[in-house]
């Protein structure tokens, strides 16, 4: 390998490090330096969780070659502040609460601080507009742009100090806005998560994934790979000793394909070799043959006739169909003065952590196999797993790293067994880091969804029927899908007490990326659809959305979908809540928006008009004419 | 008509608080540590929601100590008690309230030593940011130095809890049953602005009313609601993820377009407070409700911006402006006859 000898200045420190030459800025910090702090979340500079300064620039270190760092003054989020120490824009983050998973933190620190360099007095907007090259999934940006401008006020000594520190408690801790315990950690970039933790003697994992949505394995050779230098161990479905099936409800997943590849992206097998490159270098030398076979990429053909079949165990295509039926739905709809019917659809979404999966595996001294990963379901992987490698439960160990972001898309055990294949071939250390168009192309997604929804009303607004029909893709394999069609069921026709109804939600295999666990699990997909559908009904009927809603709304007491009785229920005090809180101006949806009197006022923002600032040639105006 | 068109819109959505439609189930360990100080080990790991931060300030408030005293255990499956998973807006339901049992028990322990120490009756102890006294009484020390008495009495004030939630499961035909012990409610307005020319949609505001039980830490709520409400508008107007014949075409962040701190309305948040009277702590979850109605939410405003009706999500440019030339279609045939 040929080496280049490096010379710059790292957080005031002069460093002088041999290294090769094809790496980037982000990778001789991250692996050649340890400092850890700089983040990897696209490699594509779309993310800017690996922004560092270089000579004081804002830059995205996935996106310089570290051999253009000869000679340059880089600065890191760990050099803002002596170590224990915060800066006042690291300290309010830490008061606003604008670190929440906290991956994307460090490189927002960054942003902020360029931007409050460059300008110590730039406004909401110019604020807004610099922190716009990055990405952060879980808070809304409010918090973070909140901190940004209160730091901003306290440097220029327009608020106090002070107003950095923790709110004074009362006589309790609950309903006390408590700063976050882990906040110090994560602005100052020192929380550890899974693709920043080393062990001695680590090997890195590398994956081989099918370029085929639905294909058989004829054959699979890896003996080449085998022998490529520094690999240690090449794993595929045969090394699996136990009962191989995952699943949050049906085990229908092996670790890695066995037979037959179902999506593209699934993995096939996996390498661990000494170092990352030789691990990837090495999925070359797999051979495989696959027997291409007749796909399926739509919910609805999936339940045709003669199509082509997933999983032996299902050969009609159904991970689960759940039915809901309360009274008499004929009569409902026979009591109706209006009946309305409507199709409603959903998108495939990506979760879009911003830390990619990782994870490492290493058997310890008591023969326990170890895996640690950001899991949100620790406790099912544990089972599964000690099933998988035919080891007794106590034998099994999983620890659960800080997670950056998850929101359902890490429930799925979609790596650790590879991980923990490999370290007990190895007997050393293994680690996995996802790239992130391996983390879009391999892991599950929110349920895509096509309903067909009827409700019938009376004419004083009461619902007296509904007709609920939800098909979702369910992808190639089984992950939550069956709790999410649950889910979806309970909760389709809304908050209102029905008397009359009948839902059926049902979701199928196909040869598309597989749907899973996503925050509502099913929630927002019919939801969606039915608050939709009362809204025009409102609009048929003349009613004020909230009052149309008043007059269906569950109360305490009130019979639900599944025929629960309700002991309690709030929905009148949100209501009105909102309503109150946004000035409502009561009427009926009747396309009023532009003679309404309640909208241009408090609790909105400017709308953005990112064109103007360019407008000022008379083309630009043209065109926007 | 105008270029922009402003609209609102309202919707209304409910949820369920922990795993669906079975019993769930959380454990922890707790002891009141040397220096008034306290070690709580249970299985959950900060997933960004800010659990680590809410438990800290539960079991303060049950030990009588400050949150930043309490040390929380890793998740581990060989090292702490299970908590099952990060997921179902369960954490605070769940493992707050194990926590807070656990936290009880060891107090009890403790206060039963103190107690005799201070020949009281155990019911008059009261423990709060370090200090504990006896109601009624001049007695009063720190908690510091309550625990080394206990321990010097040969006790280590320790205790453990395990909370249930009796959800069951659904009938196979009609799908009757209790899924959930406890569910929420929300509501939000927002408030759009819909260009006709470029058929682009911004949302300027949000108003969001979510029952949350009891509010433990308000800014962390307010965060969740935040994040759960851009998340939202991703979906309602422009995530995608999208494939051909099973290869996908969005595969990076280039092709799968993402909010920005440029597409963030103003967020308004009101909390209500509930209390779920069947848990210690009468506190409910937020973390997935408050994503439910911020996409009909906005939907609804389109509607009432331009007439527009968008049944499938995301609503695009393209959809808003092909919308709009039905519309005028509509209306054109409508005028023909």
């Amino acid at each position: 390998m040929p080496e280049l000898e490096l010379n710059f200045e790292v957080n005031g420190r002069t460093v002088a490090k041999r290294i090769n030459p094809g790496l980037r800025l982000l990778d001789v910090l991250r692996d050649d330096l340890n400092m850890t702090g700089t983040k990897e979340g696209c490699g594509a500079g779309e993310c800017g969780t690996c922004s560092v300064f270089v000579d004081g620039k804002l830059v995205k270190s996935c996106l310089m070659p570290a051999a253009k760092a000869e000679g340059t003054r880089i600065e890191t989020v760990e050099g803002l502040a002596r170590p224990g120490d915060l800066t006042v824009i690291q300290r309010a983050f830490y008061k606003t609460g604008a670190s929440q998973c906290g991956y994307c933190i460090p490189g927002m620190v960054m942003a902020a601080t360029s931007a409050l360099r460059d300008n110590p007095d730039a406004g909401h907007e110019e604020i807004k507009e610099r922190m716009g090259g990055n990405i952060c999934r879980c808070t809304g940006y409010t918090k973070i742009i909140e901190a940004v401008e209160l730091a901003r006020d306290v440097i220029a000594g327009r608020m106090s100090p002070a107003a950095l520190e923790a709110d004074a408690v009362g006589e309790s801790y609950i309903g006390n806005s408590v700063r976050r315990i882990d906040a110090p950690a994560k602005v100052a970039g020192r929380l550890k998560y899974a693709g920043d933790m080393i062990m001695p003697d680590m090997l890195h994992m590398a994956v081989l994934r099918s370029p085929h949505p639905h294909a058989e394995i004829v054959s699979m050779d890896t003996s080449a790979a085998r022998a490529m230098p520094g690999v240690e161990c090449v794993i595929t479905s045969e090394d699996v000793p136990g009962v191989d099936g995952f699943g949050v409800f049906v085990h229908d997943q092996p670790i890695m394909a066995r037979g037959k590849v179902r999506y593209v992206g699934e993995a096939v097998a996996a390498v661990a070799a000494t170092d990352e490159r030789s691990a990837r270098r090495a999925l070359a030398g797999i051979k495989v043959t696959y027997r291409e076979l007749p796909g399926l990429f739509d919910a609805a053909d999936a339940l045709a006739p003669g199509a082509p079949v997933l999983h032996d165990y299902a050969p009609d295509n159904i991970v689960k169909h759940i039915p809901l039926r309360k009274g008499n739905i004929e009569a409902g709809f026979a009591a109706a003065d209006l009946i309305l019917e409507e199709n409603f659809s959903t998108q495939q979404v990506e979760h879009a952590y911003l830390e990619p999966e990782a994870g490492i595996a290493y058997v310890d001294h008591d023969d326990v196999v170890t895996v640690i990963s950001p899991s949100q379901n620790i406790t099912h992987h544990r089972h599964m797993l000690a099933a998988i490698i035919d080891r007794p439960i106590q034998k099994v160990r999983f620890i659960m790293s800080p997670v950056g972001g998850g929101f359902g898309g890490k429930e799925d055990m979609i790596y650790q067994g590879m991980l923990a294949l490999a370290a007990m071939q190895t007997h050393k250390p293994v680690r996995i880091v996802f790239t992130r168009e391996e983390s879009i192309v391999s892991t599950a997604k929110r349920h895509p969804s096509r309903s067909k929804v009827r409700m019938g009303l009376t004419r004083a607004g009461r619902i007296t029927a509904m007709e609920f029909d939800m098909l979702s893709d369910g992808g190639a394999y089984g992950m939550s899908s069956e709790g999410v069609m649950r889910k979806a069921a309970i909760l389709s026709c809304g908050p209102y007490e029905i008397d009359n109804l009948k839902v059926d939600t049902t979701v199928v295999y196909t040869n598309n990326t597989p749907s899973g666990a996503f925050r509502s699990f099913g929630g927002m997909q019919v939801q969606f659809a039915t608050e939709s559908m009362v809204d025009m009904a409102a609009e048929k009927l003349g009613l004020d959305p909230f009052e149309i809603r008043r007059r269906n709304m569950m109360k305490p007491g009130s019979l639900t979908h599944t025929q629960q009785k309700l002991g309690t229920a709030s929905l009148g005090m949100v209501l009105d809540a909102a309503e109150k809180g946004s000035r409502w101006e009561a009427g009926a949806p009747t396309v009023r928006g532009a003679t309404r009197g309640d909208t241009h006022g408090a609790g909105t923002r400017e709308p953005c008009k990112l064109g103007e600032r360019f407008a000022a040639g008379p083309e630009t105006k043209e065109r926007v004419a | 008509m105008e270029r922009t068109v402003r609209g609102r819109g309202v919707a209304a959505s409910w949820y369920g608080i922990a795993r669906t439609a079975t019993i769930d189930r959380a454990g922890a360990w707790a002891e009141l540590d040397d220096g008034g100080t306290a070690k709580v080990v249970t299985g959950v790991t900060e997933i960004g929601e800010g659990i680590l931060t809410l438990l800290a300030q539960v079991a303060a408030e049950e030990l009588g100590i400050r949150p930043e005293q309490v040390t929380l255990g890793d998740n581990d499956t060989a090292r702490s008690p299970e908590a099952a998973h990060a997921g179902a807006t369960r954490q605070t339901y769940m493992v707050g309230n194990s926590i807070a049992l656990a936290c009880r028990e060891a107090r009890e322990k403790l206060f039963a030593e103190i107690a005799e120490y201070w020949d009281v009756e155990a019911t008059l102890l009261h423990a709060f940011d370090g200090i504990l006294h006896a109601e009624g009484t001049n007695k009063s020390m720190t908690m510091a130095e309550a625990v080394a008495i206990c321990k010097g009495r040969g006790v280590v004030p320790v205790g453990s809890g395990s909370f249930t939630a009796h959800g069951t499961g659904l009938d196979p035909v009609d799908g009757s049953g209790a899924p959930w012990q406890v569910y929420v409610f929300g509501t939000q307005v927002a408030e759009v602005e819909v260009d006709t020319v470029t058929g682009e949609v911004q949302v300027l505001g949000i108003w969001a009313a979510h029952d949350v039980g009891r509010a433990i830490n308000p800014r962390g709520i307010e965060g969740q609601i935040e994040g759960a409400i851009v998340q939202g508008l991703g979906q309602a107007l422009m995530e995608d993820y999208q494939t051909v014949e099973g290869h996908t075409t969005t595969h990076g962040f280039a092709k799968y377009i993402l909010p920005t701190a440029l597409d963030v309305p103003e967020i308004t948040s009101f909390l209500v407070e509930d209390r779920d009277p069947l848990s210690p702590l009468g506190a409910k979850g937020i973390g997935e409700p408050a994503l439910v109605p911020t996409a009909p939410a906005i939907m609804n405003a389109i509607y009432d911006a331009i007439g527009v009706r968008i049944t499938s999500l995301p609503a695009t440019p393209e959809k808003i402006l092909q919308g709009l030339k039905e519309k005028r279609r509509r209306n054109e045939g409508i005028a023909a006859e």
